[in-house]
């Protein structure tokens, strides 16, 4: 799994490319904890086109990292996932998690309207 | 937190480990590694072994070294584990004496009984590789769901609607318009329909792990694969099926079927669960070894004097459930099952067997049966028994209950069908039956919600074949048409099978709707099967457990062509709803404060039941006084029922001052005048008489 961190708008843009599981989630939290802060005013986009599966390990990890941003304040969301990933994530129950819009563009304009709020 | 066991103590062929935890059995994550527990009484040794997912060849083979062994309890923390990716299994060495009962063979792989996940059959009806000695591979899981506050919902039992309906069955038809069809994710899909039928219940048929191939074989007759469609054949108690899940080829079956119980849940559905603990998939002396038998061939099985396998299932061995060992495991899953994954209740699967001793023979207390009944996890959910076996043990209104176990009720079943097909001494019977059959649950401490009402099941002919059908079709099932009950009670109405007549066809709903209304308006938990709620036909096969077809798939076009008939369902549901006098648990019938019976019983004449002669001309009244039922009036329903092949005259009973009698439900009228809502019922003309067409039910309200 690789991971690219980027910024846009101010906001921070996580791509996850290639496969998201046992093997790997841990060193992938630990490079996402050290490339992004979480807390009040922490702003995450996951893009998720590349990322071809995600594991049950893998979902974990996302989870965690959603209940400490929730907890912290902060809003993180997912973008792009492919079909079969974002069905996989659906049905084990993972999907409520994080909102989920179909490109960083779409994510980008729901945070920005949230700022406003 | 620093603890002092996290870490390894011995160290082979570059796997650390050390002592285990005795409890619980089975693999439980630890910090750095993975604990494995395992039970074997007579076992001398026993081997753990390592592979990755789907290999042939284990990656790790590591003994549990004598110190590892407490009692009979062998355990072992391993470190290091990718145990997402990992599927282990034992080998066991001991005797191998099959006249003193065990048959250890060290070269058989077996799996942990104990397993949480099972490997191997991951999708369905996907052929296995028949040449790898490990055919299901236990599974370690993740435990971590987010339940997000759910917990079992606890719907009293005598508000209770149960839907009994088949995981694959439910959505495989593409008619089903599922995106996964047959799987617990596409149950979420149905549920607004559930909602909208009115069903709080879904009791689903085996989702225990087993192995559709199972006794596998190609039809004779249709050239089709025969397979162990519906399941009632454990491999593992604590694994759901893989097969079911969209999920299991990721191995995220425990997720996908968690998230369907909590979205069942948030809707208002209770999850029952058919399980099967009166034998295993392991078969007869020339069965597999899969794993009990390897594993303690004694303890787990009852065997015979001579060390054969006793056949009380029909189905090659018997559990040995009121053996210590074996009892505690099915507390043991129980409890899994409600706690980990929130069930609601359990329908026990030829509950009779449960009660035998180990030498067979029924036992009038037996332990594991109230250890169940008072077990305090389980305190709350519903215990339903399957109360008869293969081994002619019948106990349906005698199954030891102690007051918290219910039964499916085989009497409402025969005695119901056979008064619908206009059998007039069923009379008798049927009085019983709409009260709850206070003849067979009035003492004890048991009522009505003791009694599971149901006319039709997964075994048997739905309700649409049993107005189609005098006899079984099942030559499909390649056993020359002999599988499946004879004894169906059923009537074809004039033509065997489908037809163009429109009267029969006329004559086929209105019984089915004389059907689910008498279900409706009987005192006890009402079961429907799934898809009777729009005529769904098996084409009059009575026993389509090996059918993975159409013959079992729901046909959900069907609901466009009977949407009368779905819509009588949502109503008379709704109508039960309504009327609490209905849903009772106890045998009220005396008089109440309405100066009326709470059930009086009526023939052609008001008052007037002739009870010594058979009739198919019969009227229930219930009463139901406001204070005790909590209503904003008091309840007044009559039900006219005439199974009779002419119209007959009811004379009416006088209702109190001021009431007059309405109609609510008329099986004799087309749909949109067969059933009124509530608020909407036709007043009667004539107070004093009404006309009940032939083989119709009329129920009237007084308000």
């Amino acid at each position: 799994m690789e991971l690219t961190f980027d910024e846009k708008k101010g906001i921070k843009v996580v791509g996850f490319i290639g496969r998201l599981d046992g093997n790997n989630a841990k060193e992938v939290q630990e490079e996402l904890l050290s490339n992004i802060e979480l807390n009040d005013k922490s702003e995450i986009i996951l893009n998720m086109p590349g990322c071809e599966y995600i594991s049950s390990a893998g979902l974990r990890l996302l989870m965690i990292l959603a209940k400490n941003l929730k907890m912290k304040g902060g809003i993180g969301v997912l973008s792009g996932m492919i079909e079969e990933v974002r069905d996989v994530m659906e049905m084990t129950g993972f999907s409520n998690i994080f909102k989920n819009f179909i490109d960083v563009e779409t994510a980008i304009d729901y945070i920005q309207s949230e700022r406003e709020v | 937190m620093f603890r002092v066991d996290l870490y390894p103590t011995h160290e082979k062929d570059g796997m650390k480990m050390r002592m285990g935890k005795a409890l619980p059995f089975g693999t439980t994550i630890v910090p750095g590694g993975v604990n494995f527990s395992i039970f074997s009484r007579d076992a001398t040794s026993c081997e753990l072994h390592l592979f990755k997912k789907g290999e042939k060849e284990p990656y790790a083979v590591i003994p549990f070294l004598d110190e590892f062994r407490i009692g009979n309890v062998f355990s072992m923390i391993v470190f290091d584990i990718d145990y997402e990716n990992i599927e282990y299994g034992y080998k066991m060495d001991g005797p191998n004496d099959p006249k003193n009962g065990q048959i250890f063979d060290k070269t058989k792989i077996l799996l942990d009984p104990y397993a949480k996940a099972i490997g191997g059959r991951e999708i369905w009806g996907v052929d296995p590789d028949w040449t790898e000695p490990f055919q299901h591979r236990s599974r370690v899981i993740f435990d971590d769901f987010d339940w997000e506050g759910d917990t079992p919902i606890e719907i009293d039992m005598k508000d209770l609607i149960i839907y009994e309906a088949h995981v694959r069955s439910f959505t495989k038809h593409k008619s089903a318009n599922a995106k996964y069809p047959g799987t617990y994710a596409a149950i979420i899909e149905k549920i607004p329909y559930l909602k909208e039928l009115g069903i709080n219940c879904i009791e689903l048929l085996p989702i225990f792990e087993f192995d559709e191939f199972e006794n596998s074989r190609i039809s004779e007759e249709t050239g089709e694969r025969l397979v162990n469609y519906w399941g009632y054949s454990t491999v593992g108690f604590f694994a759901p099926k893989a097969g079911y899940a969209a999920t299991g080829k990721f191995g995220m079956e425990v997720d996908e079927l968690k998230n369907l119980i909590r979205e069942l849940h948030k809707n208002g559905i209770e999850v029952m669960l058919d399980v099967v603990f009166n034998h295993t998939a392991e078969g007869n002396e020339r069965g597999p070894y899969i794993s009990y038998r390897g594993i303690d061939n004694k303890t787990y099985y009852l065997l015979t004097p001579e060390g054969y396998y006793y056949n009380f299932s029909g189905c090659g061995n018997t559990l040995n459930c009121n053996n210590p060992i074996v009892r505690n495991m099915i507390l043991d899953c129980l409890r899994y099952w409600v706690s980990e994954y929130h069930i609601d209740g359990f329908r026990f699967d030829l509950a009779s067997i449960l009660s035998r001793d180990q030498n067979g023979a029924p036992m009038a207390n037996p332990p594991l049966l109230e250890t169940l009944a008072f077990d305090p996890l389980l305190g709350k959910c519903k215990l339903i028994a399957e109360a008869w076996d293969a081994g002619g043990l019948y106990q349906v209104g005698s199954f030891p209950s102690w007051g918290r176990w219910a039964e499916w009720n085989g009497k409402y079943r025969d005695d119901i069908r056979n008064f619908l097909r206009g059998d007039c001494s069923a009379i008798r019977g049927v009085i019983e039956r709409i009260q709850g059959s206070p003849d067979l649950y009035g003492w004890e401490n048991r009522g009505a919600t003791a009694s599971i009402n149901f006319i039709t099941c997964h075994d048997g002919f739905t309700l649409m074949d049993m107005f189609s059908y005098d006899e079984k079709h099942n030559i499909a099932n390649g056993e020359g048409n002999n599988d499946g009950g004879n004894d169906n009670n059923s009537w074809n109405c004039g033509h065997e099978g489908t037809t163009d007549n429109q009267e029969i066809n006329l004559l086929r709903k209105k019984q089915i709707k004389n059907a689910i209304t008498t279900l409706m308006l009987s005192r006890g938990i009402p079961m429907i099967l799934a898809g009777d709620e729009f005529g769904n036909s098996q084409f009059g096969n009575n026993n389509a457990y090996c059918q993975d077809n159409e013959i079992s798939w729901l046909n959900w076009d069907l609901l466009k062509e009977n949407e009368d008939v779905f819509d009588f369902f949502k109503n008379i549901i709704n109508f039960r709803k309504n009327h609490p006098v209905l849903r009772v648990s106890h045998f009220d019938s005396y008089y109440t404060k309405t100066g009326y019976p709470e059930i009086s019983w009526h023939g052609e004449e008001a008052w007037n039941l002739d009870y010594d002669s058979d009739t198919l001309t019969m009227a229930v009244l219930f009463c139901g006084a406001k204070e005790k039922h909590n209503t904003e009036e008091d309840e007044f329903i009559y039900v006219a029922m005439n199974m009779h092949w002419e119209m007959r005259g009811y004379e009416l009973p006088c209702l109190p001052d001021g009431k007059k009698w309405y109609i609510s439900i008329n099986t004799n009228m087309n749909s949109g005048e067969d059933i009124w809502e509530c608020g909407n019922e036709i007043l009667v003309g004539n107070q004093k008489e009404i006309l009940v067409g032939e083989r119709s039910i009329m129920v009237l309200i007084g308000k």
